[in-house]
């Protein structure tokens, strides 16, 4: 059997959660034994190939059109998507700005914050995403198969993870590998 | 009948009648999931986290509420239990802000740890993300509208424990809020600062603000103690982080309080803002020095040897039993107590649950002993117990009192009480003239007294008894350990004398009378027993080191050297 092709991408995030998959340490070596990895947001490539991938993971919260475009390819091209992270799972931290208007928000950010030189104005390019009215979970843009919460999930939560999967079984977080914080 | 069988999870045992689903499975050593319960307050079925099935029931009830009978057959772990737990679980989260990263309760909250044992790794429901308040209208702690489950319990607890009745509920629905009074600032309202609501919040919605972020379950000790700050010696628990206390809370499991303080309790000693003695300090012409111990106490057995017995030693209620008898055993000299007055003890203050009839002497019981005000003032409000107020001033339970006249009418309390089942006179020094002559009139009552001093039984039970009068001493010993300001005849006195050593864990006030101020640990750092209003001798805990001498090394030191 070959191995199994890994794609991961970051929307709305911290990249905490990638850091996280990193802190799997020395396991990554065991890792890429079964594990070709195809594309992520530090490779080369960025994109899943239009040939698809077995196994994607996205982390961070759909926030604008950018990222809405991702998580889609992404669920288009993975024949597995795994939502890892807060924000990836429930929308996470990124939804503070849900309780403001997204207008509100740009203008504190751009041009209303204390450390911003007068005369500001907020970015307007169409080469930036646009912030979609509310911040979303994943899921509630595409289908997601598997949640892995956590801020950041602990590696041994995404290594549990991963060998779950490789082992052909669907991986049931409990204890202390399920976590919110 | 006697007892009512009931089978739960396939255990058959008896439990009394009148008992809930949830009373039952706790006596049968079966586990059901809790959250808008608490032990010491009414169920009212308002999460759902609770839910059961019962065999011939129709759809699932609240283990909470619900009531056994004979022969009732319940499952707790259904699949269908199971499924509406996660069910209400989801419903929670989806409502306001539930995410726990940002969370200063995150892993001290009751919800998140359902969410765990639930194992709800997602949110299947959109959230609403509705604009909710937080109110920081108060001192010590802040209300995040935004975290609360509606789940009632501080409303509950400031109504049935603390019978204040300040917090409601406005709205109706996804809106619905809790409220202070008529919806004012929860600092302009009624509220007593007591903290019960902040100590029964499940989640982060009253959230302290002295020990937020300071400390999950997890990461923090608890020391059970007793709260010094006056003589009814409330049981409570420090709340320790890295040699810290970062919040005091009421012991549930403790006699007289169960688990209830006073604001003086929970947050007078960690605001105190004096500033610590931490070091021997001596005056000298240049002001205040900090100096070693060895000198200290050579400055000070050096002067007290030359005053003999002109020394006075005078020890606050807030010193231990075993400081008192360090005194009375090793200084020589006369010994008297800073805070004047102790009436004797009398009956528990247990009785206040029990009595119909309060007469309350001279003392206002919203400012002093108020844990025995909550008392008062829930059985006013929910049990009809009547109260009567003997006082010439203001007097916080006025508005409670079906009577209030001053000392001179105790003729018209009398026709009342003789009617009464069990009437309680409670009063302190101030009032002890006039309670004596009522219960000299009153056979039946009983009587709740608190003395001024917080350990002052202790301290009588080594023969300190004396309050304090100026006697002519030109030197004196203060043992004060916490003390605030103490009545001017002892600033006086002080003031007068030719020489004052303090042995106080705060330097003021005392900067202007001592000549030597020697450290003292708090009643945070230091370990001993009181004997509290109502004669229980109980123990003082240490919750953190100090490295400070106790105040029985400091005084067998100096004794040492006389």
């Amino acid at each position: 059997m070959g191995k199994i092709t890994l794609c991961t991408d970051w929307l709305d995030v911290c990249s905490g959660c990638h850091m996280s998959i990193l802190d799997i340490d020395e396991n990554i070596l065991e890792l890429i034994k079964h594990v070709q990895l195809l594309s992520s947001p530090v490779t080369d490539l960025k994109h899943p190939p239009k040939e698809g991938c077995d196994v994607g993971i996205l982390t961070g919260a759909v926030s604008n059109d950018h990222q809405e475009h991702v998580a889609k390819e992404m669920r288009e091209r993975a024949g597995v998507l795994i939502a890892l992270g807060d924000c990836a799972v429930m929308g996470g931290i990124c939804t503070m700005r849900n309780f403001f208007d997204t207008e509100e928000v740009l203008r504190r950010g751009y041009v209303e914050t204390e450390s911003t030189a007068p005369g500001q104005e907020v970015p307007r390019s169409n080469e930036i995403g646009k912030l979609l009215p509310q911040v979303k979970a994943v899921d509630q843009v595409v289908k997601v198969d598997l949640y892995i919460p956590g801020c950041p999930p602990p590696a041994k939560a995404i290594w549990y993870a991963i060998t779950e999967l490789l082992a052909g079984r669907t991986p049931v977080l409990t204890d202390d590998l399920l976590t919110y914080d | 009948m006697a007892s009512v069988q009931i089978t739960i999870d396939g255990i058959t045992g008896s439990v009394p009648p009148g008992s809930t689903v949830l009373e039952a499975a706790r006596s049968l050593g079966v586990d059901i999931p809790t959250l808008c319960d608490h032990p010491a307050i009414q169920p009212i079925g308002a999460c759902r986290i609770c839910l059961i099935e019962v065999e011939k029931q129709r759809g699932l009830q609240p283990a909470c509420t619900f009531p056994v009978n004979e022969g009732m057959v319940v499952h707790t772990k259904s699949p269908k239990v199971v499924d509406a737990r996660r069910f209400v679980l989801q419903l929670l989260f989806s409502e306001r802000n539930h995410f726990c990263m940002f969370c200063q309760a995150s892993g001290s909250c009751e919800l998140q740890d359902l969410a765990y044992e639930y194992g709800l790794d997602h949110w299947e429901y959109d959230r609403a993300f509705p604009q909710m308040p937080v109110d920081a209208s108060r001192k010590y702690f802040t209300m995040d509208h935004n975290r609360c489950i509606l789940c009632r319990r501080c409303i509950r607890a400031c109504d049935e424990l603390v019978g204040n009745g300040t917090l409601g509920l406005k709205y109706r629905g996804a809106e619905t809020r809790v409220i202070a009074d008529m919806d004012v600032p929860f600092g302009d309202s009624t509220c007593v600062a007591c903290g019960t609501c902040l100590q029964v919040c499940p989640v982060g919605a009253v959230l302290d603000r002295m020990s937020a972020y300071m400390g999950a379950t997890d990461e923090v000790d608890r020391v059970k103690s007793r709260c010094t700050a006056c003589s009814v010696g409330c049981g409570l628990e420090l709340v320790v982080r890295d040699n810290r206390v970062i919040r005091v809370e009421g012991d549930w499991d403790a006699e007289p309080n169960k688990g209830l303080l006073c604001e003086l309790g929970r947050f007078g000693l960690m605001y105190d803002k004096r500033k610590r003695v931490n070091k021997p300090l001596v005056k000298t012409e240049s002001g205040w020095v900090e100096t070693t111990w060895e000198d200290a106490l050579g400055q000070v057995q050096q002067k007290l040897s030359g005053a003999g017995d002109a020394l006075c030693t005078v020890v606050s209620g807030l010193a231990s039993t075993e400081a008192a008898q360090a005194v009375m055993e090793k200084l020589p000299g006369t010994k008297a107590v800073m805070d004047g007055g102790m009436p004797a003890a009398a009956d528990g203050i247990g009785v206040l649950d029990e009595a119909d009839l309060f007469i309350v002497v001279q003392t206002d019981l919203t400012k002093d002993y108020q844990v025995a005000g909550f008392a008062v003032k829930r059985s006013v409000r929910h049990r009809g117990a009547r109260l009567m107020i003997l006082d010439d001033a203001q007097n916080g339970l006025e508005q409670l009192a079906v009577w209030k006249g001053t000392p001179e009418d105790a003729a018209h309390v009398l026709a009342v009480a003789q009617d009464a089942q069990m009437p309680v006179i409670i009063y302190d020094a101030a009032g002890a003239e006039i309670a004596k002559k009522l219960v000299d009139l009153l056979p039946n009552a009983k009587q709740v007294t608190f003395p001024g001093g917080s350990n002052a039984h202790g301290l009588a039970s080594v023969g300190l008894d004396t309050s304090f009068t100026a006697n002519g001493a030109n030197a004196y010993y203060v043992l004060a350990a916490e003390a605030g300001q103490p009545d001017e005849k002892l600033m006086d006195a002080l003031q007068k004398a030719d020489y004052v050593v303090v042995q106080s864990s705060f330097r003021e006030p005392w900067l202007d009378v001592a000549q030597v101020i020697l450290p003292s640990p708090t009643a945070y750092e230091k370990n001993g027993t009181f004997i509290t209003a109502e004669g229980c001798k109980v123990e003082v805990a240490a919750g953190v080191s100090s490295k400070l001498l106790s105040e029985v090394e400091v005084i067998e030191r100096i004794a040492a050297g006389l």
